[in-house]
């Protein structure tokens, strides 16, 4: 027999971590090629593409390229590519990609991972599946038309013959592979839809999971940076002398960021810190000065200059101002930070001509080329590993932090750990921006929208990367404000960029957050002024508004879709009652990025100590075929959490630094805090997408416009204060 | 420097650490026992809770060197093989989202229930209120007690 093993050209390189050989393959070469010569044979395994292989136990390896920083990748992902297969999860092994010339990009953001692997994976799957079948037919003799798999054996259906996968792998790894395997019908899934539990429960519950900052390497040393409190700032004469007096540190090293205090311990290096930081003279640079005030006073003059438009600003302008009536109204959204529990940390180990690094990082190829650029080698010396992520929420996108493990690495001459304490992490944050929202629309006398116009001043996160302005960047920084999905006559959105001294980054929801919490508020304002409720107002206008293209992607959004998201949300929640004093009910909606249709309603009523707390919290979304439900209602329950802390945190600045240090000044929301939320998965047998972020920008609107009802106050600033919730509202009739 | 010796796990450890060290580090970076994670480092947010001499405590804010005799249970070692009830409860209501802090929260739950072997509503939310989960888990948390509790709301 002529064995002309395609796909041992799929092995691109292995590592040694930990003892387990870690195999990454390559997944775009053709088949039919001879192999490299050097190229090493995969030991007794079928590997037809980077994403699953076969053992001769019949053991599955799904290997999965999004970071599990918590929204469930490393479950979703391998049960796409089992149900194809046709195995159950039981017999998969999840493995972590590492950035290789096997993968693409590993980026993990924007609520995609799902939406963008959905069809890969399958295929991945499928195309396993049916050279095993091909494998089992060619043995029987039999037509491969006549065998399936199913549960990890192919089985041949006129006379019920089995083999199982593991059986199959010798014959199937000399088959080709088919490019355009036949996918199952959505009917013979039967892992997609059914609730599937956290691959990665089990160790997570006995504490055995590896994070981030559980990574311990043979020889490691463990650090923490004195960095500047001031934005822009450095440090500029220190003395180590008492720093080097705390037992257990081992050195301090001037980094790009500060001053690494390296310990044999984190404590040490802890106490290191803190005997070193006195001696410092810090360089402030130019915003010593700069406040909170001065961020807002910035952000107003903004909204007389130059704005970027999206849509048909001048026609709106003269829409609204011919109209028989004008609404008008501002919002204001604060500075938010991440907090996540695992605050930033990595480790490095560098060697001569390369390195590896562990971080829980959402960007694992841009750590990988900047620590090549950093180190001065070639990319494919850098092994960059992806633990489990203690939560990042857009945090952990950029390599900044992970390379200043590998700073300290390459100074000391051992591995080392750098770990960001949880005053780093929220002083030393890239921050959701500030911003102020000035919103107006125009009705005509039969109470139709004849005009739209939102514009928002804050520090663009693309812009303030250095990002060149275009419409595509516009689509995304002005997500939810340009694509709103409502009937208007004419409309438009606007950004004023205002480069301010704070950091800004991607965070949960991204742009949307800020953008459509003014908005979904100013609809209800727009819709009291047309007398309308405003349930029935946003109703009206989703039906009455044809498809049209949204989201960054510029994709076929259809109102219509979010229309019967918003009423199952409202149907949930059942008649209004009789008008208890201080219930109300608050309503919002969006489509996220032209792909998921999310819509939240909340009830209020008067709780403990005299306050109004969310009663009833029901979200409904659409979001294409839900792989996992057990997983999707898990992101929608933490995405109201989020939004509802969010209600009550900011990060303020001071004499150029930020004014909150911990979970105290910061306040997150407690487990007595948390509502019970009722998620509804619409059934839909579009594709899926993603649902980690839409309903995050819900939560503000939607409770603010049920404070109205419950209260006739309007909240258009956040944070909240305790009087904004107090009841019996003081001073009210 | 001063050595100590500490009950982990039901083992009698020996180590040499600064005096005045957080239990926590020594668990972490000298014992190796990585399940009590790092949060807050002040005590607010309970990521790092592990059990003394069966009370939930922070172990962030102990110093290793004045536990003296007292014994410490950490997450790895609250059942032999994972099987504690709080541990299946939270398998079965698949709280864990990242799971950061869910060993903390576990831990927590663990002196609540010793407590109040049917905590009520109010006493889950009071005795699991210094426990932070920025993923939002707080739901499932609530259920997984229950039903560990053997409690229906």
């Amino acid at each position: 027999m002529r064995a002309a093993p395609s796909r041992r050209r799929f092995l691109a390189y292995g590592v040694s971590l930990g003892g387990a050989l870690v195999v990454a393959c390559r997944a775009t070469e053709r088949p039919g090629r001879p192999s490299a010569p050097d190229a090493p044979q995969p030991p007794g395994a079928f590997r037809p593409n980077a994403w699953v292989r076969v053992g001769q136990d019949g053991r599955v390896t799904v290997t999965v390229g999004k970071s599990e920083m918590g929204q469930g990748v490393r479950t979703a992902l391998p049960a796409i590519v089992a149900d194809e297969l046709g195995v159950e999860m039981a017999q998969v092994t999840v493995e972590q990609a590492s950035p290789g010339p096997a993968f693409g990009e590993l980026g993990t953001s924007g609520s995609r991972s799902l939406r963008t692997l959905w069809e890969p994976l399958r295929r991945a799957g499928a195309a396993a599946r049916e050279v095993l079948i091909a494998a089992a037919a060619a043995r029987w003799g039999a037509p491969a038309g006549e065998c399936r798999g199913e549960q990890g054996a192919v089985v041949h259906g006129p006379t019920g013959r089995r083999l199982g996968y593991g059986e199959l792998v010798a014959e199937a790894s000399r088959l080709p592979v088919p490019e355009a395997p036949r996918l199952k019908p959505r009917r013979e899934l039967r892992l997609v839809g059914r609730d599937l539990a956290r691959v990665d429960g089990p160790a997570i519950v006995r504490g055995a999971a590896t994070f981030s900052a559980d990574v311990r390497v043979e020889g490691q040393a463990f650090a923490v940076v004195a960095r500047c409190p001031v934005f822009g700032g450095k440090a500029a004469r220190w003395s180590e002398a008492e720093a080097r007096r705390v037992p257990g540190v081992l050195a301090v090293v001037p980094i790009g960021a500060g001053l690494a205090v390296v310990g044999a311990t984190t404590w040490a290096a802890i106490a290191g810190r803190a005997a070193l930081e006195p001696t410092i003279a810090w360089d402030e640079g130019p915003h010593r000065e700069h406040g909170s005030a001065d961020a807002w006073r910035e952000l107003g003059r903004a909204h007389a200059g130059p704005v970027a438009w999206l849509g048909e600003g001048a026609a709106a302008a003269e829409a609204i101002g011919r109209a028989a009536r004008r609404v008008r109204a501002e919002y204001a959204y604060p500075y938010q930070a991440h907090a996540p529990l695992e605050p930033r940390n990595a480790t490095a180990r560098v060697r001569e001509g390369g390195c590896e690094i562990w971080a829980g990082t959402q960007g694992p190829n841009r750590l990988q080329e900047a620590a090549a650029k950093l180190l001065g080698v070639p990319a494919d010396k850098v092994v960059v590993h992806v633990p489990l992520i203690g939560g990042s929420f857009g945090q952990k996108s950029e390599p900044a932090f992970a390379l200043e493990a590998v700073e300290v690495s390459k100074a000391i001459g051992r591995p080392a750990q750098v770990l960001f304490t949880r005053q780093d992490d929220l002083h030393q944050g890239r921050f959701h921006p500030a911003s102020l929202h000035r919103l107006e629309a125009g009705l005509d006398a039969a109470g139709r929208v004849v005009g739209l116009r939102q514009v928002a001043a804050l520090t663009s996160p693309p812009l303030a990367f250095g990002q060149p302005m275009s419409d595509e960047l516009l689509r995304g920084a002005l997500s939810g404000a340009w694509d709103s999905p409502y009937d208007a006559a004419a409309s438009a959105a606007g950004l004023a960029h205002v480069p301010l001294p704070a950091p800004v980054g991607p965070w949960r929801g991204v742009a949307n957050v800020s953008h459509v919490f003014a908005r979904e508020c100013f609809v209800d304002e727009v819709a009291l002024a047309a007398g309308e409720e405003p349930l029935a107002f946003r109703l009206r206008r989703l039906r009455s508004r044809a498809a049209f293209r949204g989201g960054r992607d510029q994709v076929e959004v259809d109102p219509a879709r979010l229309a019967a998201a918003l009423e199952a949300a409202a149907r949930a929640l059942g008649p209004p009652g009789a008008g208890a004093a201080g219930r109300g009910r608050g309503f919002a909606c969006n489509v996220y990025d032209g792909h998921t249709y999310a819509a939240l309603a909340i009830e209020l009523a008067p709780g403990e100590g005299g306050r109004l707390a969310p009663w009833r919290v029901v979200c409904a979304v659409d979001a294409g075929v839900i792989v996992n439900p057990q997983g999707a209602r898990a992101q929608i329950e933490g995405s109201v959490v989020w939004g509802l802390s969010a209600l009550w945190s900011q990060i303020t600045l001071r004499a150029g630094r930020v004014e909150q240090s911990t979970y105290a000044d910061y306040p997150v929301l407690r487990l007595g805090e948390a509502p019970k939320v009722e998620t509804l998965l619409l059934p839909s047998e579009a594709p899926p997408v993603g649902l980690g972020e839409p309903a995050v920008p819900l939560v503000a609107p939607a409770f603010l416009n049920a404070l109205f009802a419950a209260t006739g106050r309007r909240v258009r600033r956040l944070p909240l204060g305790a009087a904004d919730v107090a009841w019996p509202a003081a001073g009210r009739r | 420097m001063t050595a100590i010796s500490l009950w982990v796990n039901g083992a009698l450890r020996q180590v040499e650490v600064p005096e005045d060290m957080p239990l926590l580090w020594v668990l972490r970076d000298v014992l190796g026992l990585t399940g009590a994670k790092f949060g807050c480092g002040v005590g607010v947010c309970g990521a790092c809770t592990v059990h003394v001499e069966g009370e939930a405590v922070r172990a962030c804010q102990v110093r290793a060197a004045e536990l003296g005799p007292r014994k410490v249970v950490t997450i790895e070692g609250l059942s032999p093989e994972g099987r504690h009830p709080l541990q299946r409860a939270w398998l079965e209501a698949d709280v864990a989202q990242c799971g950061y802090c869910q060993p903390g929260q576990i831990m927590q739950a663990a002196w609540l229930l010793a407590k109040h072997p049917r905590p009520s509503a109010r006493q889950i939310d009071e005795g699991m209120a210094n426990n932070v989960c920025r993923c939002g888990t707080y739901q499932r948390i609530r259920e997984a007690i229950q039903k560990a509790a053997g409690v229906v709301e």
